[in-house]
């Protein structure tokens, strides 16, 4: 057998292994490790790389964002901002018909500007958002796919984890990645609000209007919002804004790691000052961030060990070659890759699909000509990639996202969340081919500060 | 037919509170270090001041030591907890008893990886350091002798400090792996409530 084919094997053993409910990191870590082991005929090679690739992995300067990011995400959601910010949308919009959803949607994109998990957001939303839209008479369909799909702004607006994870990858600059996802973000949570009121045209039963509040008391609480405000822009300003015009190239304040421990430690003193976070909710923050942090590490490392024997075969370099002179247009290309991830988005989680993917994809993307420079590619590839393996999150049958609400609203049936979630799956398409069809969406913020 | 089932959650239990002990440590080391960096950005703002405030030395050191710590502290609690991501759609349509199999086996996996992540791990530890003569280090599978110890490029800190914590959390996860494959047979041999 060529390496081709051993590589080729060893990526639906790795698969079937998946499917057959092994954690996909040790799935990753036995194939990559069992894979080297075949191509170099012995496991010496491998063994004595392990020697420091655990600790060198787990050691990197650019992956301990990661845990300072997840910190960050637990703390707020445990001081009360999610509340804050639901209270100051629905003050805005709820007069509107169908208008606590849309302050369900402007709710979760703030939250998602201070954490970086989708999981998280639509945990955390869900809680405060779904009994008040019980309370007020929103149907079940609509209270639940809105928070489904409103929770995958927590990842799509910075900061968001799954795009350190493909920074580091495809070693782009963390900051250019999260000032590219950030106007894509904001068009997301526009595109959920018209979700919102085209579905409460077609279903004029599913939602309720509430009273008008009055401009001052909208200001008032507009105020209250503060701390999300100041907090991302102690984050985002610090790690992308320009501190210095005397000299050229941005001066930032901070590293993005720096940044990410401002973030975490402005946000703990918010929730200290709030009273959210007492001792017994400090402790839940670090057990649960010790329980994601670990599960994103573990698989990190099982993708190491899958992706170097990738390399040994070099599987990605030949695929990349066949793809370049197979006669495909770039285009083609590219829409067959994002479909590639919608339905796998359909099973797997979006952190392992990236992880998995991205080694074999990228070298193709980057040999393909989009008319662009190789980074801009990169970073427009990189949002097109999150937004679709974000779509994943919510779509039936298996979308994370749709679990956690439906776990936290056992009487309503998941199928009335599959039904709920479709208006914002639509959203989701067609602002994929907006970003496809105008790559300046995604870029224009990156030239327009570097 | 099972397998000291009182054992077993004895174990379980004592486990639980050591790797909940574990995390906690980690965590503190997450947030600490989290604040140490705060403090150093802060510090170097003041640089031009001159008025001794400066960022802390080797900053990115402590961070990157750190993180490994709070990282290998924290495997094995996601571990006890089984947080690992497992795609259920396929296997929820199998009868039970395979469902239970499949875990069982995701566990063993898992246990043979941690064992050698653990064991690697000692290996490479008893590469930073100079300790023992040559026969004992091959005992201990430490390698061939380095001329010093290995030391961080600014504080010169000793790596062995941050590769001796790394290796306790990790011997602790293969621990906690044990117990999980102990914990899973005893599910598919079938549990008396």
């Amino acid at each position: 057998m060529s390496g081709f084919e051993i590589s080729l094997l060893g990526f639906f053993v790795m698969l079937g292994a998946i499917f057959l409910r092994m954690p996909i990191a040790v799935a990753m870590a036995v194939t990559g490790f069992v894979g080297s082991w075949i191509i170099r005929g012995s496991p010496t090679a491998v063994l004595s790389q392990l020697k420091s690739l655990s600790y060198d992995l787990f050691s990197s300067y650019s992956l301990s964002i990661v845990p300072m990011f997840l910190l960050m995400g637990q703390f707020a959601s445990k001081s009360g901002m999610s509340k804050t910010l639901f209270d100051t949308a629905s003050d805005w919009l709820g007069h509107r018909k169908g208008g606590i959803a849309m302050a369900a949607v402007g709710a979760c994109a703030g939250f998602g500007a201070v954490c970086g998990s989708s999981l998280a957001t639509a945990s955390t939303m869900g809680q405060v958002a779904l009994p008040e839209m019980k309370k007020r008479g929103y149907s079940d369909q609509l209270s639940t796919g809105v928070l489904a799909a409103g929770g995958t702004l927590g990842i799509l607006i910075p900061p968001s984890v799954i795009l350190v994870i493909y920074a580091i990858l495809t070693e782009q600059n963390i900051v250019k990645m999260f000032l590219a996802a950030l106007i894509p973000g904001i068009l997301a949570a526009i595109g959920y609000m018209l979700a919102v009121t085209v579905y409460v045209r077609l279903y004029p039963d599913s939602a309720t209007k509430a009273e008008r509040v009055t401009y001052g008391q909208r200001f008032r609480s507009l105020w209250r919002v503060w701390p999300v405000v100041v907090i991302f822009g102690l984050v985002m300003g610090g790690i992308a804004g320009d501190w210095n015009w005397a000299q050229d190239g941005v001066q930032a304040l901070f590293t993005p790691t720096e940044g990410a421990a401002w973030g975490a430690a402005a946000t703990g003193l918010y929730g200290l000052w709030t009273g959210g976070l007492n001792r017994t909710a400090i402790m839940e923050c670090i057990r649960s961030t010790a329980s994601t942090t670990a599960m994103i590490f573990l698989i990190l490392l099982g993708a190491q060990l899958f992706n170097s024997f990738l390399a040994v075969t070099q599987m990605p370099q030949l695929l990349a070659d066949w793809v370049s002179g197979s006669g495909l247009s770039p285009i083609m290309v590219l829409l067959i890759m994002l479909v590639a991830y919608l339905a796998f988005g359909c099973v797997m989680d979006s952190l392992s699909m990236i992880l998995l993917t991205i080694p074999v994809f990228f070298p193709i993307i980057q040999a393909l000509d989009f008319g662009m420079t190789a980074e801009a590619t990169a970073i427009w590839f990189g949002i097109l990639a999150l937004i679709v393996v974000e779509v994943g999150l919510i779509t039936p049958p298996v979308g994370m996202n749709l679990f956690i609400i439906n776990s936290m609203a056992k009487d309503i049936p998941i199928q009335r969340t599959y039904h709920g979630v479709m208006p914002f799956l639509v959203s989701d398409i067609i602002r994929v081919a907006l970003l496809i069809a105008f790559p300046a969406i995604s870029l224009w913020l990156v030239t327009a500060l570097f | 037919m099972q397998l000291a089932t009182s054992a077993e959650a004895l174990a379980g239990r004592e486990l639980e509170r050591i790797a909940r002990a574990l995390a906690y440590f980690g965590g503190v080391v997450l947030i600490s270090f989290a604040v140490m960096t705060v403090l150093s950005t802060i510090g170097r703002a003041f640089v031009g001041l001159q008025i001794g405030l400066g960022p802390v030395p080797g900053d990115f050191e402590l961070v990157e030591a750190g993180t490994a710590v709070a990282v290998f502290c924290f495997l094995p609690w996601c571990q006890l907890k089984q947080g690992h991501v497992t795609v259920d759609i396929v296997a929820d349509h199998l009868p039970a008893r395979v469902n239970l199999t499949l875990i069982l086996i995701g566990n063993v996996l898992v246990l043979i990886v941690a064992f050698v992540v653990a064991w690697r791990l000692w290996m490479g530890f008893g590469e930073q350091v100079t300790w023992f003569s040559q026969p004992v280090r091959d005992m201990l599978g430490f390698g061939y002798k380095p001329f010093t110890n290995n030391t961080t490029y600014v504080l010169g800190m000793p790596l062995w400090y941050s590769y001796l914590l790394s290796f306790i959390g990790a011997a602790f996860f293969a621990l906690v792996s044990i117990f999980t494959v102990w914990r899973a047979l005893n599910d598919l041999l079938g549990r008396k409530e």
